[in-house]
C-alpha cells in the first residue's frame, strides 16, 4: 500500500483515527508519519510495529532450528509471532527474547535503560569495555538513523575514547 | 467536578487540556493479545473491584457492548476513551469517573491503560491525580516490571515509564504565520512529537495540535512532566508574540467578527466549516477582540464533534440532521448572555 500522503512510498505507519464522525484508518510512509507528527509510533492510535520488528529480525535473529524451539515458556509465543504481530505475548516474553528486542527497544526509545523515578536506584552492573563499546555503537546508530548527528558525534568520540586506552 | 471542556484552566487561552496516561500489566497474566475471554473476565473484575474499593463513589463500570457504536465514537471524541478501544464491538471493560475526565479501558492494548485529562495547563497535577489511582492498584496486584526496562508493556513502543503526557493547543497564530514546520523540528529534536488533534493528514480544521513525549525509556515521570509544561509554556509565548502581531491587522479582525456573525446565525454547519470558524472566533476570544467567553468556545468544540453531536442531541448520524443540530447549538450557546 501506498502512503496516502505523498503517494510514493510504501505506507508502513498506520494510524487510526475519527473525522467528521466516522473511524478513518490512515497509511502513511515513515517519512510522512514522521514529518506529520506520527514517527514516533504513538500506541492508542493503533501505529503497527511489526513493520519496525521484521525490519530488525533478519539481522538479530537466531540461527534457524533455534528460531523454531524457542517458545516463551509463559505464554508460549515464539519470537516469530511478536514480530509478525507486533504484539508481545507476555511479561516473560521480555526474559526470553530479551536480547532479539533490545535493538528494537534500542531503534523506538533511542535508549534501552529505564529511570526510574522512585528513590530506589537501579543497580547497573559493572559492563565489560566491550559490552560499552557495543551498547554506544548501537546508540550511535540509532541516533544516525533519527538524524541526530551531534549525539552521533559525541557517541563516536566516546568510542573512540574507549578504543584508544585499549591500545595504551 | 466538571467536564474539562466546560472550564478554562491555568494558560488556557491556548492549552485547552493536559492529559496523561499510563499503561499497566499484571505480572499474573499474559498480555491482552494473547488472554482468553475468562483472563479477561479476570483482570477486568480485579482491576474495578480495586478502583471500587479505594474510591468509593467516584467511578462507575461500563461494559462497552451496551453502548452504541456513536456513544463509543463520541467517547473517543471527549477523549475519554481511544480510537481502537471505540472501533471494537466485543464486550470490554471500561471504568469511567462521574465527571468523564478518568478513564480505565481494561484489556484493550495493555491491561490497564488509565488516563485522565484536565482542563489548561497542568502536567503535575494531572501526573497526580493518575498516580494515586495507580497506586491503589499497585497496593493489590503485581505490575508487570522489570528494574532495566520498567513497566513491562504490550508493544515496546510504550516500556520504561509506560507514560504519556500530552497538552492540547491552540496555536491560530503560529499556524497562519507559518511557524508550525519548524516548531515541530524543534519539539521534536526535544523528545516531543505535534501532531493535528483533528482531522486527518492534509485535512486539519481548526489549528488544534497536541503535544505529547515520544519516548517512555530512560526519563523518569517527573522529567517528562516537567519538561512538556516547559515545551509548553515556551510554544504558548510564542503563540502570545505571533498573535499580538496578527490581531493588529484589521483583515484579521474583520475575520473573526465574519466568523462570529456566521456562527451566530447560520442554519446549516458542515463540521469542517463549523471548525473553521470556531478556532477563528476563538481567537478573537483569546485574544480580547470579540467578547465570547473561552468556556463557550472550548464546549462548542467538543459538543460540535459529529458523534458528539449525535448523542447528546439525539439527532441521526445523516451529515443533514448534523449540519442543522450544530448550527441551532452554536447560535444558542455564542448568542446567550
Ligand atoms: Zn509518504
Ligand atoms: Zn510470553
Amino acid at each position: 500500500m501506498l502512503c496516502q500522503n505523498c503517494g510514493k512510498k510504501e505506507a508502513t505507519t498506520h494510524i487510526k483515527q475519527i473525522f467528521g464522525g466516522e473511524m478513518s484508518e490512515n497509511h502513511l510512509c515513515r517519512d510522512c508519519a514522521s514529518h506529520l507528527g506520527y514517527g514516533d509510533m504513538l500506541p492508542g492510535f493503533g501505529l503497527n510495529i511489526s513493520q519496525l520488528l521484521s525490519g530488525f529480525a533478519g539481522d538479530f535473529d537466531l540461527p534457524a532450528p533455534a528460531r523454531e524451539t524457542l517458545r516463551c515458556p509463559k505464554c508460549g509465543a515464539s519470537f516469530g509471532e511478536i514480530v509478525s504481530t507486533g504484539n508481545v505475548g507476555c511479561s516473560e516474553c521480555y526474559h526470553t527474547f530479551y536480547e532479539r528486542l533490545l535493538p528494537i527497544i534500542e531503534q523506538t526509545h533511542g535508549k534501552s535503560r529505564h529511570t526510574p523515578s522512585h528513590s530506589s536506584p537501579v543497580k547497573e552492573k559493572e559492563k565489560t569495555k566491550e559490552e560499552k563499546i557495543a551498547a554506544l555503537r548501537l546508540e550511535m546508530s540509532s541516533a544516525v538513523s533519527r538524524e541526530d548527528f551531534e549525539t552521533a558525534a559525541a557517541l563516536r568520540d566516546q568510542i573512540k575514547t574507549l578504543e584508544g586506552g585499549e591500545t595504551q | 467536578m466538571t467536564k474539562w471542556y466546560n472550564t478554562v484552566g491555568e494558560a488556557g487561552d491556548i492549552v485547552l487540556s493536559t492529559g496523561i496516561r499510563l499503561v499497566r500489566n499484571i505480572e499474573d497474566f499474559v498480555f491482552p493479545c494473547r488472554l482468553d475471554s475468562e483472563g479477561r473476565q479476570k483482570v477486568s473484575q480485579l482491576v474495578r473491584d480495586i478502583v471500587f474499593d479505594a474510591f468509593p463513589d467516584e467511578f462507575c463500570y461500563i461494559e462497552t457492548d451496551t453502548l452504541t457504536y456513536m456513544q463509543r465514537l463520541s467517547m473517543a471524541e471527549r477523549n475519554i476513551i481511544s480510537p481502537e478501544f471505540a472501533g471494537r464491538d466485543d464486550k470490554n471493560g471500561l471504568i469511567l469517573s462521574s465527571d468523564e475526565n478518568t478513564g480505565i479501558m481494561l484489556c484493550e492494548q495493555d491491561h490497564i491503560r488509565l488516563q485522565t485529562i484536565m482542563p489548561g495547563l497542568c502536567p503535575e497535577q494531572a501526573y497526580e491525580y493518575a498516580g494515586k489511582i495507580d497506586k491503589a492498584i499497585a497496593e493489590k496486584v503485581k505490575y508487570a516490571y522489570s528494574d532495566s526496562i520498567g513497566y513491562l508493556t504490550q508493544s515496546p513502543s510504550d516500556l520504561g515509564t509506560a507514560m504519556r503526557c500530552s497538552v492540547m493547543l491552540h496555536l491560530p497564530a503560529l499556524s497562519d504565520m507559518g511557524r508550525l514546520p519548524r516548531l515541530a523540528r524543534s519539539i521534536r529534536s526535544l523528545g516531543f512529537s505535534i501532531r493535528p488533534v483533528y482531522g486527518v493528514h492534509s485535512r486539519t480544521p481548526g489549528d488544534f495540535y497536541s503535544v505529547s513525549n515520544r519516548i517512555t525509556l530512560g526519563i523518569d515521570e517527573k522529567t517528562a512532566v516537567n519538561n512538556l509544561k516547559s515545551i509548553t509554556s515556551h510554544i504558548a509565548a510564542q503563540e502570545h508574540n505571533a498573535a499580538s502581531l496578527l490581531i493588529e491587522d484589521e483583515a484579521w479582525q474583520d475575520r473573526i467578527f465574519r466568523a462570529y456573525g456566521i456562527l451566530s446565525t447560520a442554519r446549516l454547519l458542515s463540521y469542517e466549516e463549523f471548525m473553521q470558524l470556531i478556532s477563528i472566533v476563538r481567537f478573537g476570544s483569546a485574544t480580547g477582540v470579540i467578547d465570547v467567553p473561552l468556556e463557550k468556545t472550548n464546549m462548542l468544540i467538543i459538543g460540535g464533534q459529529p458523534a458528539t453531536l449525535s448523542v447528546i442531541k439525539g439527532v441521526d448520524d445523516t451529515s443533514t440532521s448534523r449540519n442543522a443540530a450544530r448550527a441551532k447549538m452554536v447560535r444558542e450557546v455564542i448568542r446567550e448572555r
